[in-house]
């Protein structure tokens, strides 16, 4: 056990961060809202991280002090929140494939701002930041409450007027808003939380890989979180979960089976050096077969009635 | 600003503006019919370019699967270009085969077959980084024993503009003109405007609809293949990776014509060259940033592009 920690301590903690930013993609899901944006306000958060660790409160000797990152936390998430409240009222007005696109345009701005800024460090970025743990793996008291605190979140939503709001809006937006549900005011709501909650792990993610610059949260990531969500499922908060944390060990988990030897050198080969085309075709297959995503609240029932008869 | 750096830019503008404008009729023809944003246009864009590469008899790097691979013959530029288009037009017909198609048989979101479309790009482009490696490349220069820039000025105030500005220029012009003449005057544009405005109908009248789906994937592969050539042989080719980003770039272009919209697409590309051209020396490194600028800012002013009239939703 401790030799698996110590081996797979960087992948465990990114396969938590990335289930918490599958959250921020599934929010405005939630209301039928293909937003990308969360990448943008995740490098946002990270480089709030950055400058504050590394600018205002320069590194003592030792360890940074864990309750300085929570701060930080809280800093980037109210400030992302922020960016998120300015961008959305305008930007949520726009619907479907429109919406898509300016969350594009939002994420490739703000990645040409930031390789350009004085602040962000340029091309280099910011790198040195100053780690509040000794060891990796000591990262998961921070990213396992966060994530355990947005599936909390998320689950109480989806049972709250409020998150019925959002459904209704997904299912048909026309007749939520003849029911009395304010479409702009949910769907900003929605958008404005997933900003909150990219800002607040982008800068857990900042100290988690020590350095950070523009090539953090652009498209690629867009593109990795919507393959969290649509092939983990779109339709309950616990498809982009599973979705981020399986997708995330994949690639390690190929290159195991690779490694085994049993395989074909070829094969192997593949496995090891082709994952990301593995990755795109599981996207393609899955919007074709799976429209809804592997985990849907369809199945989950079917697993709480199996329970159930099992008792 | 005088008057010859003035006409220097704007001709500068035009150039690139031409290709991104049929680069972005790529897209707009495919979004006119099917009415889907087709994000593998940026992987066919590499393909193409890749294609062309090879088709010139040149050497891949080190890193791929292929490594130091070359084709046993060598074909002169111009013959590339096209073979290299082909090349593109195919990808296009298969990605429709596989990707869209079976989407559109199951009467799919919108919203998912563009999630679908981005999977198979991400794909194209890992398998030519998987084949080809990760190097940039350059192509053999077909413009050897010309000058390299030409003076469209007098001798005493030079307009200078690149021999390859003015040669993409010039690509960019034939392919618009022969477009324009299929899609206006011929039996089979006319058909293909019938399915844009109405798929049923169009069917129900008997035209092959499913064919002209297939056709269209066909020019927008093949203007996808021209361009990323075009745009490699102007800045070179910078990796797999890199028409994606173009690709990004081209969804601007759209926007700003009006989704959709064919001559609303080509007013957006030149609009778009113009806009990058006209950036400030000081401000020059936010020049990739213009594109997306414009389409935020368009999309919330007026989402139904420049020259598009606003729709009004149906209930």
């Amino acid at each position: 056990m401790a030799s698996f920690l110590a081996t797979y301590d960087f992948l465990l903690v990114s396969m938590v961060l990335a289930a918490v930013l599958a959250l921020t993609l599934y929010l405005p899901l939630m209301a039928g809202q293909l937003s990308v944006a969360s990448p943008g306000f995740y490098a946002l958060g990270g480089y709030i991280a950055a400058i504050m660790s590394t600018r205002i409160f320069p590194p003592g000797p030792g360890l940074y002090p864990v309750s300085l990152v929570l701060l930080e936390m809280v800093v980037a998430a109210v400030l992302s929140g922020a960016l998120g409240l300015a961008v959305g009222v305008p930007a949520l007005r726009l619907r479907g494939i429109f919406l898509a696109l300016a969350t594009i345009a939002f994420v490739q701005i703000l990645g040409v701002v930031a390789l350009n800024l004085q602040i962000t460090g340029g091309a280099i970025g910011i790198f040195g930041i100053p780690q509040p743990f000794a060891n990796p793996i000591q990262y998961m008291w921070l990213a396992v409450p966060l994530l355990l605190v947005s599936m909390l979140f998320v689950a109480r939503l989806e049972r709250t007027r409020t998150g019925r709001a959002l459904i209704a809006l997904r299912e048909d937006e026309l007749a939520a808003a003849a029911m009395g549900v304010n479409p702009t005011y949910h769907k900003v709501l929605a958008f404005t939380t997933s900003a909150v909650l990219a800002g607040a792990v982008g800068a857990v993610s900042a100290h988690f890989i020590n350095t950070w610059n523009s090539r953090q949260g652009t498209f690629d990531t867009s593109v990795n979180l919507m393959a969290f969500v649509l092939v983990g499922g779109s339709r309950t908060f616990v498809g982009p979960v599973v979705g981020g944390l399986v997708l995330t060990a994949l690639p390690e988990a190929l290159r195991g089976i690779a490694g085994v030897g049993l395989l074909p050198g070829w094969l192997a080969e593949f496995l090891r050096d082709g994952r990301l085309i593995i990755f795109g075709v599981l996207i393609a297959v899955g919007t074709v077969f799976f429209p809804h995503g592997l985990i849907t609240p369809g199945l989950l029932r079917r697993l709480g009635r199996w329970r159930a008869r099992a008792r | 600003m005088n008057r010859t750096f003035l006409l220097q830019q704007v001709l500068n503008g035009l150039a690139i503006g031409s290709v991104y404008a049929i680069f972005a009729l790529g897209y707009t023809l495919i979004f006119s019919v099917l009415r889907i944003i087709n994000f593998t246009h940026g992987a066919i864009f590499t393909i193409g370019a890749y294609a062309t590469y090879a088709l010139t008899g040149s050497q891949f790097g080190i890193n791929g699967l292929l490594a130091g691979a070359t084709l046993p013959f060598a074909l002169p530029f111009v013959l590339a270009l096209l073979g290299g288009s082909v090349v593109a037009a195919v990808s296009g017909v298969i990605v429709e085969r596989l990707a869209f198609r079976p989407l559109r048989a199951r009467g799919a979101d919108p919203l998912l077959t563009l999630v679908s479309s981005l999977g198979v790009a991400v794909a194209l482009v890992n398998i030519t980084q998987y084949l080809f490696g990760a190097e940039p490349y350059s192509y053999p220069d077909p413009l050897q024993g010309l000058p390299t820039a030409m003076n469209f000025g007098t001798a005493a105030a030079p307009v200078l503009v690149r021999t390859v500005q003015v040669v993409i220029f010039g690509v960019s012009m034939v392919m618009l003109v022969l477009l324009t003449y299929l899609m206006n005057a011929t039996r089979t544009g006319k058909a293909l405007r019938a399915v844009a405005e109405d798929m049923t109908t169009s069917s129900l009248l008997g035209i092959d609809t499913d064919r002209l789906v297939l056709l269209t994937f066909v020019i927008s592969g093949f203007l996808g293949g021209v361009t990323g050539t075009l745009i490699g042989l102007s800045v070179g080719v910078a990796g797999p990776y890199f028409g994606i980003a173009f690709g990004l770039k081209g969804l601007a272009v759209i926007v700003l014509g009006g989704l959709g919209d064919v001559p609303g697409a080509v007013v957006g590309g030149l609009v778009i060259g113009l806009a990058e051209a006209f950036v400030p020396a000081q401000y020059i490194a936010y020049r990739e940033a213009v594109p997306f600028a414009l389409l935020f800012v368009v999309l919330l002013v007026r989402p139904q592009g420049l020259l598009g009239r606003a729709q009004v939703q149906k209930v």
